[in-house]
């Protein structure tokens, strides 16, 4: 399949240079499953087998593109594509900068980040995850839900001005699962990422949800009052905070936009706290990494942050173009974003609820429908979801209702951060919106930031 | 390709299939033009055709799609065997609601088919709109126009075979700029829906140069202004932003699949709970909430949604009252089941897939507020005491159960006895939703009214992005906590 992929490439490289027109191709194929749980019941089992291709036709300052979902036999429809492309870009109004055209220099091919074995997992075996992963949880009134969503995904590319190809193909297994009560309305969440078959386990699923099971069935739940708090975020926050942070943060193009808490200035200033350590790593296999961008610049592990010192902004190549600035290898569909761990030696919600502390603690899992009130502060807004636990100072447990936070993202991961642990876990961050496109962060299991307001709290779930 | 769909559909139900549907997507074809302070950034025409097969078997749903339309044989036979499996985990074996079987088409009310139209025509009319934009204070200036069009033929193992054609033009634009702290703050203007029609004649340049000369005034306002202050106050919204408070926390609360269970995973549920619809008074006796998919220059209205149920106009809530729900064929099945009665007399019509490779779900149409008799916004504005007018989406956030919300808007106004006194910037305003709507004390009349749209709103998993309208007046809401 590779070859016939990289042949129709060539086909189509070879079509272009006849017509005179400059071009890149993009191919992107996928083969997507996804079971879906609700009401503990299978609601939908669906596979979709889809290719695109994306034509970009270039006529010196000038751009277009011509997109399509079509089918590898079908090159004539291809080769009219690049006529439209063509077409297109003769009424493209000139841009104000010289966009860059990839010229790679050799052949690329990374396969590293698939595994087959995870690619054509069966339905039998997604369904038996599933009920492993909730052996003895469900009852009439804690029902399951969730999606075991896996597949494969392959991105190739060729343009006019080499012959010289780059071929991508990773596999992926996003997996949540969430229990919650039909009455009382109350949910708890686990989740797993996976790039590899072995990278699946049941049993750690079932483990963190019989945890939060047992305390949200028998604990007895509280309306929070509003103030400040000391608070742990879990890895399904903190990787969603983080994404905040990588469009109105350390983005170049957007921060020449205006859309950035941090400016050029704070280049080489401190701007977090001294225990938070950001690096777009792309040798991390976990995070279906891209080891070249897609202009073929080869991609090391890119501080982004040191000890709370602003290291660089990424540069994606046509923000570069536009803004004057060197592209930094993030013209990539996502990043290998990792925030190291600290001291912490708390690998588990079980020892995090046995660890002792001087104060309250409020453990928010994960952060629902965030979204960004005021980009120049850093300033995100999001309620807690999915299994929050109010840990008292003398050991007991409460469970929360859901809360409110506003907050920046400069207080977050300021000073006002207590620990970090030492574990890491993989936080599948992929929305499949769109083409499939497999990403993942790898943060601490448990961030703990003092005193952070909560602006609103539920009186019920 | 008609005739093979339907001797698969016939050879599935003879395998032991309940329901089998196909929806084929002859063409699809989208074109998105993004220019960023004239800068051309995106030129992009799309185009994708497919097929997806939706199978019921033993009361589970198996579903399937490709672009390849050479082997059509294997498709049916993945989407049956996905139900299969599917079938080996059912609380609630899934039943359909009636329905008719119809032969029918649809095609959205369009003078001029934007794809008929040069892409230098376009270019031209972006350009033009850039200029108006380009003015003392704008930092930043952002020209968007999308065009959508899509032929889907459906066919179903109950003799229907529907076929529509959907036109769509989205365009906006926005202006930012920043103030003497460096902070950006921004205005935009997406029109309202006016006229009949929704094809390339409703780009009205004159229009959008009022519109652009205002929200580059008011950005520049908004520039020197103090910030929103920390207070309780009555909110009064303006359709720039009623229409999402409409969406989030009228809308996604009554689609019936959150009711009942089915995007836990993801979305989110709802607060409101089988045992409210006919009881809970949801908002005060000013509100009255429809799902409209009848109105015509809407992108909520589509014919026949993806069940194959004729669009309908429905009353969600009646004058405060909770009534109605967004609903499709299983959902009310299932619903009145659990409920031990009848809710729901049958669907809705509101079952929508954004693309022939995904499954469709309960979708918002036209969720509209009726207008009131409070009078024009300078009516509401005389009548309010101490309050603060709001417009623009700038952010918005929901709690899981729509049962909260935090809303950040481009531009306030603040009133005082009567009076609009001066521009503050940074505003926000929460609350709880049910709070919220009984609070609703003014609902400006029909001169205030505005069918606005939504281009993406994400649901499911898989992911999907659905276009629908929301038609709003003005309203006040009193006791409404502000600038946190």
């Amino acid at each position: 399949m590779k070859d016939q992929i990289l042949q129709t490439l060539c086909d189509l490289r070879a079509y272009a240079l006849a017509k005179g027109v400059e071009a890149t191709f993009l191919y992107h194929e996928e083969d997507s499953y996804l079971m879906r749980f609700a009401n503990s019941a299978i609601s939908l089992n669906t596979n979709e087998h889809l290719i695109r291709l994306e034509i970009t036709a270039y006529r010196d300052r000038q751009r277009a593109s011509y997109e399509m979902i079509t089918a590898l036999g079908n090159v004539d429809e291809m080769k009219r594509g690049v006529d439209i492309a063509a077409e297109m870009v003769q009424h493209a109004q000139p841009l104000s900068y010289q966009p860059t055209v990839p010229t790679y220099t050799e052949s690329f091919s990374d396969e590293d980040a698939y595994d087959p074995a995870l690619a054509t997992l069966s339905n039998q075996e997604r369904l038996a995850f599933f009920n492993q992963a909730a052996a003895g949880l469900e009852t009439d009134e804690i029902r399951l839900s969730g999606i075991f969503s896996c597949g494969m995904n392959t991105i190739a590319q060729i343009n006019t001005r080499a012959e010289h190809t780059q071929y991508f193909k990773t596999s992926d297994a996003q997996i949540s699962m969430v229990l919650s009560h039909t009455a009382l309305k109350w949910e708890v969440l686990a989740e797993q990422s996976a790039q590899q078959k072995t990278d699946l386990n049941p049993d750690a699923l079932r483990r963190d949800l019989a945890f939060l099971v047992e305390h949200y069935q028998h604990d007895a739940p509280q309306q929070l009052p509003l103030g400040t708090y000391d608070i742990v975020f879990g890895s399904a926050a903190l990787s969603d905070l983080l994404s905040f942070m990588g469009y109105i943060g350390y983005n170049g193009g957007l921060m020449k936009r205006g859309f950035s808490f941090l400016s050029e200035a704070q280049i080489g200033q401190r701007v977090f706290s001294p225990q938070f350590t950001l690096t777009d790593d792309p040798t991390r296999r976990e995070t279906f990494p891209f080891r070249r961008d897609l202009m073929g610049m080869p991609r090391q592990p890119f501080p982004i942050f040191t000890e709370g010192v602003f290291k660089n902004f990424m540069w994606a190549q046509d923000d570069a173009d536009e803004f004057g600035a060197q592209p930094t290898g993030h013209t990539t569909p996502h990043d290998s974003i990792v925030l190291q761990g600290g001291d912490a030696a708390v690998n588990t919600l079980a020892e995090l609820v046995a660890m002792p502390r001087e104060n309250d603690v409020l453990y928010i899992p994960y952060l629902h429908y965030m979204n960004i009130v005021n980009p120049s502060k850093g300033l995100v807004t999001g309620s807690s979801r999915f299994g929050a636990l109010l840990l008292k100072q003398d050991g007991a447990v409460v469970v929360p209702y859901n809360v409110r936070l506003t907050q920046s993202l400069l207080d977050i991961f300021g000073d006002k951060v207590a620990w970090l642990s030492q574990a890491q876990v993989v936080a599948n961050t992929s929305m499949s919106y769109g083409a499939r496109n497999p990403r993942a962060i790898i943060v601490p299991a448990f961030l703990q930031v003092n005193e952070l307001e909560i602006s609103h709290s539920n009186p019920s779930y | 390709m008609r005739k093979q769909l339907q001797e698969h559909i016939a050879r599935l139900r003879d395998a032991g299939a309940l329901y089998v549907d196909a929806r084929w997507y002859p063409v699809e074809e989208t074109n998105d033009l993004v220019m960023w302070n004239g800068n051309l950034k995106n030129a992009v025409a799309a185009r994708e055709s497919g097929v997806g097969v939706r199978v019921l078997y033993k009361g589970a749903w198996g579903f399937s799609a490709t672009s390849d339309t050479g082997n059509l044989t294997a498709l049916f036979d993945k989407a049956l065997d996905n139900a299969r499996v599917a079938a080996e985990r059912v609380t609630f074996p899934i039943r359909l609601a009636e329905k008719d079987a119809i032969q029918a088409s649809f095609t959205s009310p369009n003078q001029i088919d934007p794809f008929t139209v040069p892409l230098a025509d376009k270019l031209a009319f972006m350009q033009a709109m850039d200029a108006r934009l380009n003015q003392p204070g704008v930092f930043q200036r952002i020209c968007n126009l999308t065009f959508i069009r899509k032929q889907i033929v459906f066919m179903d193992s109950e003799g229907s075979e529907i076929e529509k054609t959907i036109v769509e033009v989205f365009p906006s634009i926005e202006v930012a700029g920043l103030d003497a702290q460096g902070e950006m703050h921004s205005r935009k203007y997406s029109p309202p829906r006016m006229g009949e029609t929704r094809g390339w004649e409703t780009l009205d340049m004159e229009v959008f140069s009022a519109n652009a000369e205002r929200i580059v005034r008011e950005m520049n306002e908004v520039l020197v202004a103090d910030n929103c202050p920390k207070d309780v106050r009555s909110v009064i919204l303006l359709p720039g932003i009623m229409f999402l408070q409409t969406h989030e926390t009228i809308g996604h609360a009554l689609e019936l699949d959150r009711i009942l269970g089915y995007e836990l995973a993801y979305a989110g549920g709802s607060f409101v709970r089988l045992s409210d619809f006919g009881t809970l008074r949801y908002g005060s006796e000013k509100l009255t909430v429809r799902a409209d998919a009848t109105t015509p220059n809407s992108p909520g209205s589509f014919g026949y949604d993806d069940d194959g149920i004729p669009a309908q106009n429905n009353l969600l809530i009646d004058k405060g009252l909770l009534v109605g729900a967004i609903t499709g064929r299983q959902m009310v099945e299932e619903a009145n089941a659990r409920a031990g009665k009848i809710i729901f007399e049958g669907s809705s019509g509101a079952n929508r897939a954004t693309s022939f490779y995904r499954v469709p779900i309960e979708r918002m149409t036209n969720i509209n507020i009726d207008p009131g008799d409070d009078g024009a916004l300078d009516d509401i504005v005389r009548n309010t005491e101490r309050g603060i007018i709001l417009d623009g989406d700038k952010s918005w956030s929901i709690g899981s159960n729509r049962e909260q919300f935090h809303f950040a808007t481009d531009i306030g106004w603040l009133v005082e006895d009567g009076q609009i006194t001066h521009v503050v910037k940074n505003s926000t305003y929460q609350g709880e939703t049910v709070k919220f709507y009984n609070s609703l004390s003014a609902v400006g009349d029909r001169s205030t009214w505005e069918v606005c749209y939504v281009s993406n709103c994400g649901k499911g998993q898989p992911n999907q992005v659905m276009q629908l309208g929301h038609g709003v007046p003005v309203c006040r809401f009193d006791n409404v906590r502000i600038g946190e």
